[in-house]
């Protein structure tokens, strides 16, 4: 959406194949949606096969360049997602929090990631639909997530157990995957961690920076017009590591305090 | 003059290969039939089969607008040399597009309406269902030549006729035999009879066609404003109510409806068109709005099945109607989302037509049910049609136009893409190789121009151009248009570094489709050419070497190595999924599991089609499939990649399941070996039939359907995959001995409640008997001073032998032991008599199943029980039963008091029992610790096969160690007719003594059982009245027992001592006795050489061995009869 500034396009920029899975009806379009042009609409027109957006994620020391794959998540079009996960160096792996098989089948995404994706790839595990919860309120007041380090704020674990022993009560909250739940598999399987809501917004920028954050130096290659095409990667292999501060292992920081300028 | 047009005509029907896909193509499984190739040249029912065939010429009248004159058939006006067909509904004459006489009037061709003429699967010519012949007249002609005319019911069907209605009328002349036009003729005339039936559905369908109401001139009428009986134009789609994409003026929307009416008033419309080239250009153009829906469904074949049953959708919708479906859920997640750009789906309207089409066709093709993109494919189709009509063509293109597209496992996607990919490779290898080097895959971006027929892609009104093409022409139009979209993109499609480069060149191509392709020419006419117009040129002139054969050869090439990707994904996932208890076993196991799993499913499923057709071929009457719509009759089935897949085994699918997993699930009497196999391939049908018998057939056992129960979820609806690997998980899992026992202790508890009952003790040692029939692979080595049995190893010198001899020692002292501490289910039991004679009887079942002279024994054992100083063989069971009749036996005071046999005394065992008495035998317990789980072999199947392969020869051995060795007299025994002809091998006696002893142990605990419930019954008799007839009934009781007539498979199986592995079911005894006797037929036989004993083969036995030739020999006549009978 918003122009690159002229300090940002003399950054180094490269572009990172992205792609999302997930169930039917997560909302995976819809956070693309959000992501690349901060809307929402209800009624999306069906993915048939995976539809390609691109938008670029400004980081202090460079610019990513996200080229998106927006799978379609009826169950048989499983069968077509290796094609556009091949190459992918990150994926988002979506569930909708308030149907708990959309986490299961996530898990299966992520085990087939883990053993048929190319190696390296970085994986985030999103539970999306926030604004149909109770903790959706919170959630936008403060301004939490951001300020934690954890991707998963420990307050929000304290707000699902509640939510947990008093179900739905007061609000019509229709959380049924706890956060704790998801969070604890993210972390066993190495992944990313958000819960966000396409609808409201929320925590859906954060997502693709942490991503952009997270891949390794060494993985990118630069950007359409930035390099000279199939050299790439040797060039990239070659370059020197003195960029490589943002990695896996620091993750969390880097998530905390650098904000996307898209 | 004309003779000699129609003489090229004819020479170059020979030459153009497209015209030859028909026959070519036999045998092997894998190419379409003749049949299904026929169908879908003429876009035909699956219902249709070629029946009749003949050359022919169509002469067609003089078109009346081009003359004022009347009709005159002397005056013919086109001509066109082909081929005409006879279906048992339809008929169908098909030429090729350069047989064009230069007398069209109309020229509305566009530059390129060239090459590709016709060269679509339906050609010029024409397809016609008999119901639309109104009359055939046979022409008298000079030159003998069989002329016919066929006037139809064009125009003809409403109530009045419009004022200097001419009929439609047209010649065909047959040009053959004079016996082959008579043959031809009276298949018409059949046929034409059958037709008169179909004339009401005609009615309904040709109603619903805009032609009709275009050409009865109602239509003037109404603008008239004369409405008082008009009637009301059919439904051509929401564009009616909607409007219909695009600026109508701008598509010359009203000229081309003018064209139209005229080539209909010429050529006949809907059911009784005529396709002639102007028909193929006039689609090339562009079709009218109001008539773009009924063309396409005469293009398309789709107006035949609604022909066949017009009110299908509508029953449908209401045979189902308030019913829930996972497809309806999907479709609703989709309705709003489905081409929401055009007004009439943002209506309630629009969106309830989708719903319903795509509701009744998941319910009528539930194996599709709903695939994302059929929403946007039928949405486009009902701005163009009704419901009715989009339904049945939602059926054509999913079954025929794009086989696999939406399919579960969307194989014809995947294929075609590949498919795509190496024509691009082929013809624009520059291309392909930028497209390589840059790492951008074609495909994820073709992907959805295939899949939702570029509806998607294009603006709407150039999605519709390329439809009207794609229904007449065939797949190969979605290839053709793809290619010229990336040779016109060419230049810029080289620039491109990736994905996002190549999709934002393509968009911004699609969306300029409407602008000049060379907006600074100084030709006006060219610069008026718009890019759409330069993309079907490009598609159908410099792609027209991309024809339907090519397509279909692609597919051939790349489908296996696509199904096999998505099956590798579909194992991968589904080995995934299978839950927790599925890490218990290695990746190697499941997968061995996953693929034993399918392959058992897939045999059988295909054996029960062939078992399907052979017995449809034996009633030898053509059966009509209930639903005209739905998967095809020659569909592919049999691999996880083609689609849904069976989910459930049955029974008798999870014995072959077994019988290929552990050894003691093999038959013990295979139906057929493997020599007289390779002979019963001559018979006719057989064949196929003999391919699955090459493995090994699976037995039937108690234990086998406890297991099944035990692991199926549902026993009715079936083993599900998940359900093996559980089943297996738990045993094949870490060793663990305790987990094992307790295992086959709940096997055996079927009240659930932690005991197994005297009954189930006895199934126990039997299945324990059972499972270790086939000896232990070695898992078991016994230490030497185990028991008390007086085997003498040294004797028989072979370890092998003394384990499996000591096993049943072991299974004996199991019994008795059980027995010894087993609950009484009623306090106040006798326990200590219980164990005497429980020790008793095992000690018998041990020592006369060892015995030296087991053979007597066992004849002692059924013929005598009166005699009671043969008491070594006497059964318990028996003597307990004797003793309540009989008191003065001497042994009879204690046995009386057995509290294991006697009823009266319920019993049980509880698992620390069980687990006791197994673990004090060290058989037992190394027979739990690892053979019972290591009997399942998985992944380690290779070196199994390898022991089983040697299976079958020790099978026969078996029950021929101890059977009369063949006589003379044994020359009769074919004639009982049997299948386990063949072999006889020698040298197997300790084996064979063995696998008697074996056998009989197993035979013994069935009979302890049997005695047991004679027992029962008795008491129960008792308990009824120890009246006087008592000892009567007893008698009688008696006798029939022990006499010649009752009991046969006693008898049978002692006198044919070995021919049964176990006799725990007489019905089966008594079948392996005829088989045994026909093995001793068949080495007679055998050596007579292999073609008489083949005709062994024959399961019903009709054949007797001698007379076999000559019924052989008989049949040869009569086929010569019936063959002249069929052509008098």
């Amino acid at each position: 959406m918003s122009e690159s500034t002229g300090a940002n396009t003399a950054k180094p920029s490269s572009s990172v194949k992205l792609v999302l899975l997930g169930e039917a009806a997560v909302g995976k379009s819809s956070l693309v949606l959000r992501f690349v042009n901060n809307d929402f609409q209800e009624n999306k027109e069906p993915t048939i096969g995976a539809a390609f957006l691109t938008q670029k994620c400004s980081l202090p020391t460079r610019t990513i360049k996200f080229e998106i794959w927006d799978t379609a998540g009826q169950e048989r079009f499983a069968s077509l997602a290796p094609m556009y996960y091949r190459n992918a160096q990150a994926a988002l792996v979506v569930y909708d929090v308030t149907k708990p098989s959309s986490l299961t089948k996530a898990k299966h995404w992520v085990a087939e990631l883990q053993r048929q994706a190319s190696p390296g790839i970085v994986i985030a595990l999103v539970g999306n639909k926030l604004d149909l919860t109770n903790d959706a309120n919170e959630a936008a007041g403060e301004a939490q997530a951001e300020g934690e380090h954890e991707p998963s704020p420990a307050g929000g674990d304290e707000a699902t157990e509640e939510t947990q022993e008093e179900p739905d009560v007061s609000n019509g909250d229709a959380r049924k995957v706890p956060t704790r739940e998801a969070s604890a598999y993210a972390e066993e399987e190495g992944l990313l961690f958000f819960e966000t809501s396409a609808k409201t917004g929320h925590n859906v920028v954060d997502v693709f920076t942490a991503i952009a954050n997270a891949i390794p130096e060494s993985s990118l290659k630069s950007g359409r017009g930035a390099g000279a095409g199939t050299g790439q990667t040797s060039l990239s292999g070659g370059r020197p590591a003195e960029d490589s501060r943002v990695n896996l292992g620091e993750r969390g920081a880097a998530t905390a305090k650098e904000g996307c300028a898209c | 003059m004309m003779q000699w047009t129609s003489f090229v005509q004819k020479a170059q029907s020979f030459i153009d290969p497209a015209n030859f896909t028909l026959p070519t193509l036999t045998s092997s499984d894998r190419n379409p039939s003749k049949a299904s190739l026929f169908r879908q040249q003429f876009r035909l029912p699956d219902s249709q089969n070629p029946l009749q065939e003949i050359t022919a010429e169509l002469i067609l009248p003089v078109p009346h607008t081009s003359g004022d004159g009347p009709r005159n058939l002397d005056h013919a006006g086109n001509r066109y040399a082909g081929r005409l067909h006879l279906s048992e509904r339809f008929l169908c004459f098909s030429t090729q597009a350069t047989s064009f006489h230069p007398s069209a009037s109309l020229t509305a061709s566009t530059h390129w309406a060239g090459q590709t003429n016709g060269t679509g699967p339906s050609g010029n010519g024409f397809t016609i269902p008999l119901c639309c012949i109104r009359r055939v007249e046979r022409l008298n002609s000079l030159s003998h030549i069989f002329s016919l005319a066929l006037t139809t019911w064009n125009a003809a069907l409403g109530k009045q006729q419009p004022p200097g209605f001419i009929p439609q009328r047209f010649t065909i002349q047959l040009a053959g035999s004079r016996q082959a036009c008579e043959r031809f003729c009276d298949g018409l005339k059949k046929g034409l009879r059958e037709g008169m039936k179909e004339i009401e559905n005609l009615r309904i369908v040709v109603n619903d066609c805009y032609s009709e109401y275009l050409l009865s001139g109602a239509k003037g009428k109404a603008q008239d404003g004369d409405a008082s009986d008009v009637r009301q134009p059919p439904d051509a789609g929401l564009g009616m109510i909607f409007r219909y994409p695009g600026d109508a003026r701008k598509l010359r929307d009203r000229s081309k409806m003018r064209l139209w009416g005229e080539y209909f008033r010429e050529n006949g419309r809907n059911a009784t068109l005529i396709r002639q080239p102007t028909f193929h250009k006039l689609i090339r153009v562009g079709l009218p709005n109001r008539l773009r829906g009924e063309v396409w469904e005469v293009t398309s074949g789709s107006l035949y099945l609604r022909l066949r049953s017009p009110n299908l959708y509508t029953d449908t919708l209401a045979k189902f109607s308030g019913q829930e479906s996972l497809a309806i859920d999907e479709i609703e997640k989709d309705l709003n989302r489905s081409l929401p750009e055009y007004a009439g789906f943002q209506s309630e309207e629009g969106i309830g037509r989708l719903r319903r089409v795509l509701t009744a066709y998941s319910w009528i093709n539930a194996e599709i049910g709903y695939c994302q993109a059929m929403n946007i494919v039928v949405a486009a189709l009902l701005i163009y049609m009704s419901e009715a009509q989009a339904f049945f063509l939602l059926s054509v293109l999913c079954d025929r136009l794009l086989p696999g597209y939406y399919s579960t496992t969307m194989y014809g996607t995947l294929l075609d893409q590949k498919v795509f990919e190496s024509l691009v490779e082929k013809t624009m290898p520059v291309l392909w190789e930028h497209l390589t080097k840059s790492d951008v895959q074609l495909s994820v971006v073709s992907l959805p121009w295939f899949l939702s027929l570029y509806i998607n892609s294009m603006p709407l009104v150039f999605a519709f151009r390329v439809l009207d093409v794609f229904f007449l022409e065939g797949p190969k139009v979605l290839f053709q248009v793809g290619l010229a979209i990336l040779r016109i993109n060419g230049e810029e499609l080289l620039d491109i570094q990736d994905d996002g480069s190549f999709i934002s060149v393509l968009k911004s191509y699609f969306s300029r489709l409407d602008e000049s392709a060379h907006p600074r020419s100084e030709n006006p006419k060219l610069r008026a050419i718009t890019r759409f117009q330069e993309l079907m040129v490009v598609a159908f002139k410099e792609f027209s070497q991309i024809t339907h054969q090519t397509i279909i050869e692609q597919r051939e090439k790349h489908k296996d190595a696509v199904l096999e990707n998505i099956e590798s994904f579909a194992k991968r996932t589904s080995i995934r999924n299978l839950g927790p208890d599925s890490k218990k076993l290695s990746m190697d196991d499941l997968g061995a599991i996953y693929d034993r799993y399918y392959e058992v499913l897939y045999d059988n499923q295909q054996r029960q089609k062939l078992q399907e057709e052979e017995r449809r071929r034996q009633e030898k009457k053509r059966v009509e499939r209930t639903s005209i719509l739905g998967p095809p009759v020659d569909r592919e089935v049999g691999r996880v990649g083609l689609g849904p897949s069976p989910t459930h085994m049955d029974y008798d699918a999870f014995r072959e399941f077994l019988a290929v997993t552990a050894k003691w699930a093999v038959s013990d009497s295979p139906r057929k070996s493997s020599s007289s196999e390779q002979s019963s391939n001559s018979f006719r049908g057989w064949g196929k039939a003999a391919a699955w018998n090459t493995k090994n057939q699976p037995t039937d056992h108690e234990f086998m359907q406890r297991l099944y129960r035990k692991w199926a979820t549902d026993p009715e609806e079936g083993i599900s995959l998940q359900n093996v690997v559980n089943g297996l998980a738990r045993l094949k899992g870490p060793r663990d001995i305790m987990n094992n026992i307790q295992y086959f202790f709940d096997l055996y508890d079927d009240e659930g409640n932690g005991t197994v009952d005297r009954e189930g003790i006895l199934r126990m040692s039997e299945a324990l008997l059972f499972l270790s029939r086939r000896g232990f692979e070695g898992t078991i080595t016994p230490t030497q001073s185990v028991d008390d049995l007086k085997a003498n190893d040294g004797a028989h010198g072979e370890d092998k032998l003394s384990t499996d001899e000591k096993f049943l020692g072991s299974v004996s002292s199991f019994i008795r032991r059980c027995f010894e501490y087993a609950d009484p289910s009623k306090p106040g039991a006798k326990a200590a008599e219980a164990q005497q004679d429980a020790d008793e009887a095992a000690d018998k079942l041990g020592s006369f199943s060892i015995g030296d002279d087991e053979e007597e024994d066992l004849l002692d054992l059924d013929d005598d029980t009166k005699s009671d100083h043969t008491a070594v063989t006497e059964q318990p069971a028996q003597l307990a039963a004797e003793e309540k009749r009989d008191s003065e036996h001497s042994r009879t005071a204690s046995e009386s008091a057995n509290p294991a046999l006697d009823p009266n005394n319920p019993l049980h065992i509880t698992l620390p029992t069980f687990r006791m008495v197994i673990l004090a035998d060290e058989l037992l317990e190394q027979f739990f610790d690892s053979y019972f789980p290591q009997s399942f072999h998985l992944s380690d199947h290779g070196s199994y096969a390898a022991t089983a392969s040697s299976l079958s020869s020790n099978l026969t051995t078996f029950s021929n160690i101890n059977a009369p060795k063949p006589q003379s007299s044994a020359m009769s025994a074919p004639s009982v007719g049997g299948a386990s002809g063949g072999i006889v091998p020698p040298g197997r006696g300790l084996r064979g003594v063995l696998d008697n002893i074996v056998s009989d142990g197993i035979r013994m605990a069935a009979e302890v059982k049997k005695r047991m419930d004679e027992a029962q019954r008795e008491l129960e008799r008792n308990a009824l009245g120890r009246g006087e007839e008592e000892d009567e009934e007893d008698e009688e009781d008696y006798d029939g027992r022990t006499g010649p007539t009752s009991a046969p498979s006693i008898v049978g199986g002692i006198s044919s001592w070995g021919a049964g592995a176990y006799g725990a079911d007489p019905d089966r005894r008594s079948v392996r006795d005829a088989d045994r006797d026909l093995l001793e037929g068949a080495e007679v036989v055998s050596m007579r050489g292999k073609d008489d004993a083949s005709l062994l083969d024959d399961k019903d036995g009709h054949h007797d061995n001698t007379q076999a030739p000559a019924t052989a020999a008989a049949h040869a006549p009569d086929n010569v009869v019936s063959k002249v009978e069929f052509e008098s």
